[in-house]
């Protein structure tokens, strides 16, 4: 029995550490291995020139880590093997060890190879933070606003230092920027803190109210970069995101003239009944050039962080709400009926997913309906915010005619 | 001892007693249920802190298992956003604040005193206080989950989403009242710790005599001691933002968020080592023992404790390394936090060559610290990574951090507590815990613990944010949630199985012998001395010549380091036996009236003003009668079989004096006339809160 019983106990001890080394075997190689793809904000692929530099710096400091990770441990479990009373210790008969009670020129040793190893990435950490705080020449100059719970980006086209001037332009949830050309982004916030962060494109940087952080990123693909608000700022912290679609320069010199076009007078009739129910319900908010730009500045909303999206080329994005829902997605099943009745978050997996990172972020896919009228009904159902307190979208209880006219009306802000 | 011929004492008038001064009749009676609300025994306080500590754990733990159920999946519908936010603040708040900062002083308490051949802490009405406080603003906070939810704003509670504008519930008040109250606590159990181990060590327990963890325990007192302060400033601006319509934080009118940062974090990182270190002296002092070999480099390994106890103030910035406070402030934080490594690598390596050439027996507690060494190796590490400013622009609140402050934390601190629980529980309750069980224990902690905090790493490094109560599926984070969250109940497991060992073992422990003073053979003071730990400590005071001395009075070393055995232990331990004419501290039911106040104040600061003026009344009389009673009873307790003391009129002459002698001691040297006086171990070392 008992030697059944000390056989069972090594089994378990021996399965515990085998354990212990293949999850962190699994976990050097998930990091080796990277993101291929399939990790949208991963920090471990770099797609552009800053996001390099902090990666060639930090790979070095992993892998020496990594070594001292593995000599320590190693050493402390050789030494535990080699020298742990083996068998029953109350019949143990051995000579109490040799008493050691250090070793002046050990200490200063290891002290002195951790200090050296320390300055070593110190220096090129140092090297590093300046570079990263240089500022770019020829960049595009962008302000990155945040507030609960969206992000908001006003281009200064004309270069005179101004985000707000006339022929300046405001976007949302969605920063296009030209590839290969850095972008310096002023990153502020209208309420609480918040942090900008494009994995792929650089380290996060904080939008603090009342302070203007300067910070940079730059794409070297066309692609779309995902981010994600990473400072918690309150109750739908985890549905803040956004991202960056990187287009070719002459594409981005496009979008811009676009954005900068005020809203076009809607033709059809169900259209301008949307534009009706637009300034009926929306437009103490939500701005589109061109239509409300007098309303609203008489006659704001009482909001805490002081407005809402901008909503004057609205169907120019991919995604919308905080970058959590898709506005633009392929709809092969045809499957457009509305949900929020019968669908909301939680449930979004029986009447698609409009939330599927795989294929969002490109305008060019038909438009998706379902999310759109989902949030038209009833906003708070799917996104958590307290609009009673002035901060996200109240349920402004429209009828399902109601939001099929200001969705064809919506179609319109190209 | 000098005796002072006119005591401190009133003509009562009859003629027939000689009572000293004071108003009110302390509490008297040393044992039963009741005794534990008016005890000023640092034992039993500190059982108190380490109880209440573990109460709090099961709650800042079952917070923490509804986090894992709602990361399992995509979308996880257990908790609502506003829920998730709740739960993850009080997880947090709760594990270092009510669990892992009490159980150091849970140890603290405990055992400093018996480290350093004290009978009692120097102010122990003061001590009995800190606990009352710090019970009465764990649960202040905690009450707030039945007055209209908990906090939302992260432990960190970072302003202005932590001002009414954007936390209108009363969860944040609840939190900055709690957190105020447990500060005082905090506070006032510095001050009483540092004097005591700086004034009431035993003859000839010079400083580098001192056992490690009593020299932890200075250091982790003097970070609390500076660093509460600046919290709780913090806490007051913050207090007249929520309630009296103030502006600190509020931008539009001139305010400053970085402002609370700052503040935060200059209390927030010395915070972190205080949770630590004391962990790192219990494992200074449990591994020499069970090495049979004595720490190697005692200097290395206090003076890197203090340097870290420097160095920490130096570095909080490492935590706003993102928040906009320019390239250069970001490089010296950056560089500084770096080189805080060292003094820490130092610690790891001296305790590594502790074990080195030594007769390791793995028992249960030795299994937590090297558990703890260990751990908190891959922690510091992770540590290292983030000092690299420019990394920890992508590390910093995502999942990688939580990783590493877990197997800090946890790893770290919480392994070491383990062990030291495991080592010091004969000693405190007087029966050993079940050592199968206790393997048992280590190992499905340490399988559970790897498994839920191991893989955060990659899910951080992966892009995965802390503090969202949801993420969709495509980011491809679902596989090692779930590892995460198995592994998390793993952890439970192994909690509800050290909770099984104690009753097991107690149970057992009835047709078991008493495992007597020193049952793993050790090397400080403590173990010369009954099990559990008599009301008086020592009797007689030992004389101190040497660091480890209870260790040498039992072996003595030859030239070439070969130890002899030159006494049996039965022959240098102290016996419980006979009669024990030890002067104690009388008990006092005032630091516990003094803190039901503090909660009561709280409320009304929430609720109705008036509630304060009755609290505040509560606590400033309590503070009156405090000073107004006895200094010490001569009727009071005298320790173990001299309870049934006969009446005052009819004691004996001799002890009257030197109960009168006593109170004139304590008045003039309240910090406790100690250390100094005339060596003689029969001395008596009084104090009076």
């Amino acid at each position: 029995m008992k030697r059944f019983r000390s056989t069972a106990a090594r089994i378990a001890i021996v399965a515990s550490l085998a354990l212990f080394v293949v999850l962190w075997v699994s976990l050097v190689v998930a990091w080796v291995i990277g993101g291929s793809g399939r990790f949208p904000l991963t920090t471990l692929e770099p797609q552009g020139p800053f996001s390099t530099l902090i990666d060639n710096l930090v790979i070095p400091v992993f892998i020496i880590a990594g070594v001292v990770f593995v000599g320590v441990l190693g050493a402390i479990f050789f030494i535990v093997m080699k020298y742990r009373v083996k068998g029953d210790p109350e019949l143990d008969t051995a000579p109490m060890p040799r008493q050691t009670h250090g070793h002046t020129a050990a200490e200063i040793t290891w002290t002195a190879i951790p200090a050296a190893i320390l300055a070593v990435v110190g220096v090129l950490t140092a090297i590093t933070i300046l570079d990263l705080a240089a500022e770019e020449p020829d960049s595009v100059q962008v302000e990155v606003f945040g507030q609960q719970w969206w992000w908001g980006f006003r281009y200064d086209v004309d270069n005179d230092g101004s985000f707000t001037s006339d022929s300046d332009v405001e976007t949302s949830t969605e920063l296009v920027i030209p590839v290969g050309r850095p972008v310096q982004l002023s990153v502020t916030s209208n309420d609480v803190i918040h942090s900008f962060w494009i994995p792929a494109l650089n380290g996060k940087r904080d939008a603090v109210p009342g302070m203007v952080s300067p910070w940079k990123i730059q794409a070297d693909e066309p692609g779309v970069y995902r981010g994600q608000c990473t400072e918690f700022c309150g109750l739908s912290h985890a549905n803040m995101r956004m991202l960056v679609r990187a287009i070719p320069a002459a594409d981005f010199d496009r979008w811009i003239a676009d954005q900068q076009k005020p809203a076009i007078t809607p033709l059809s009739a169900q259209a301008r009944a949307g534009l009706s129910e637009f300034n009926n319900n929306c437009a103490s908010c939500h701005l589109v050039d061109g239509v409300n730009n007098e309303q609203l500045a008489e006659n704001p909303a009482a909001l805490v962080a002081g407005i809402a999206p901008n909503l004057t080329h609205l169907m120019s994005r991919g995604t919308f709400a905080g970058s959590i829902f898709n506005l633009h997605y392929p709809n092969p099943d045809g499957n457009d009926q509305p949900f929020g009745a019968t669908c909301t978050m939680q449930t979004l997996r029986d009447c698609g997913d409009p939330t599927d990172i795989g294929l969002a972020g490109n305008p060019d896919n038909p438009l998706y309906r379902p999310a759109l009228e989902a949030w038209l009904l009833n906003a708070p159902a799917v996104k958590p915010m307290a609009p009673d307190q002035g901060r996200g979208m109240p349920n402004l209880g429209l009828t399902q005619a109601q939001v099929n006219d200001l969705v064809a009306y919506l179609e319109t802000l190209k | 001892m000098t005796s002072v011929d006119t005591p401190l004492e009133l003509s009562s008038g009859n003629g027939s007693t000689n009572r000293p001064f004071g108003v009110f009749a302390r509490p008297t009676g040393g044992s039963g249920w009741r005794s534990w609300f008016t005890t000023v025994d640092h034992k039993k306080i500190g059982i108190m802190y380490g109880a209440a500590a573990l109460a709090f754990f099961i709650i800042g733990g079952l917070e923490a298992l509804l986090i894992r159920a709602q990361l399992w999946a995509p979308r996880g519908t257990l908790l609502s956003a506003d829920q998730y936010n709740q739960v993850f603040t009080m997880h947090g708040t709760t594990m270092i604040f009510l669990v892992v900062m009490p159980l150091g002083a849970a140890f603290a308490n405990y055992l400093m005193p018996l480290q350093i051949g004290a009978r009692d802490v120097a102010f122990p009405r003061i001590n009995a206080f800190s606990f009352w406080a710090f019970l009465a603003g764990g649960l202040f906070i905690n009450s707030s989950w039945f007055l209209g939810g908990g906090a939302d704003g992260g432990w960190f509670m970072y302003a202005p989403n932590s001002t009414v504008t954007f936390s209108p519930s009363n969860g944040i008040d609840f939190w900055n009242m709690g957190l105020l109250i447990t500060g005082i606590a905090s506070l006032t159990g510095a001050v009483n710790l540092i004097v005591t181990v700086l004034n009431m060590r035993a003859p000839g327990m010079t400083m580098m005599k001192m056992p490690v963890f009593t020299w932890m325990t200075l250091v982790t007192q003097f970070l609390l001691l500076f660093a509460i302060p600046v919290l709780t400033s913090a806490q007051f601006l913050l207090l007249f933002d929520r309630n009296f319509d103030a502006a600190f934080f509020d931008v539009s009118k001139g305010g400053q968020p970085l402002l609370w940062e700052h503040l935060f974090w200059i209390f927030g990182h010395p915070e972190v080592y205080l949770m630590i270190l004391p962990a790192f002296g219990l494992v200074s002092d449990i591994l020499p023992v069970f090495s049979r070999k004595p720490i190697f480099g005692y200097t290395f390994i206090v003076f890197s404790g203090v340097a870290i106890g420097f160095m920490g103030w130096g570095v909080w910035a490492h935590h706003m390394f993102v928040s906009g406070i320019g390239p250069v402030s970001v490089l010296v934080f950056s560089l500084a936090t770096m080189f805080i490594a060292v003094p820490t690598g130092v610690k790891i390596l001296n305790w590594t060559a502790t074990m080195v050439g030594g007769k390791i027996s793995l028992t249960a507690p030795m299994l937590f610290c090297i558990g703890l060494i260990t751990m908190f190796t891959i922690g510091g590490l992770s540590g290292v990574t983030h000092s690299v400013a420019p990394a920890d622009t992508q590390q910093t609140d995502t999942y990688y951090i939580v990783a590493h402050f877990h197997y800090v934390l946890f790893g770290g601190a919480f392994f070491g507590f383990m062990g030291g629980l495991y080592y010091y529980w004969p000693k405190v309750f007087g029966y050993l815990l079940n050592e199968t069980l206790g393997k048992v224990n280590f190992w499905v902690m340490f399988v559970g613990f790897n498994l839920t905090f191991g893989p955060m790493h990659i899910l951080g490094l992966q892009g995965m944010s802390r503090r969202i109560y949801t993420y969709d599926a495509g980011y491809g984070f679902e596989f090692w949630n779930k590892v995460a969250t198995i592994g998390s109940f793993i952890l439970a497991g192994s909690i509800a199985l050290f909770i099984f060992n104690i009753f097991y073992s107690k149970v057992k422990a009835k047709s078991l012998p008493n495992p007597g003073p020193d049952p793993w053979d050790s090397r400080t003071l403590e173990w010369m001395i009954p099990s559990p730990a008599p009301e008086y400590n020592y009797d007689p005071i030992p004389t101190v010549t040497r660091l480890d001395d209870f260790w040498y009075r039992k072996y003595g070393e030859t030239e070439d380091g070969r130890l002899v055995r030159i006494a049996a232990t039965e022959d240098v331990t102290q016996s419980a036996e006979g009669e024990h004419n030890v002067h104690l501290p009388s008990p006092s039911y005032w630091p516990l009236v003094a803190a039901i106040g503090l909660p009561i104040v709280g409320y009304g600061l929430i609720y109705t003003w008036w509630l304060c003026l009755v609290g505040g009344l509560i606590t400033a009389g309590a503070l009156y009668a405090w000073a107004l009673e006895p200094a010490d009873d001569p009727d009071a307790g005298h320790g173990s079989g001299h309870d049934d003391h006969p009446v005052a009129g009819s004691a004996p002459e001799a002890e009257l004096v030197d109960a009168s002698a006593d109170a004139s001691a304590d008045a003039s040297a309240d910090a406790g006339a100690g250390t100094e006086g005339d060596g003689t171990t029969e001395r008596e070392v009084e104090t009076v809160g």
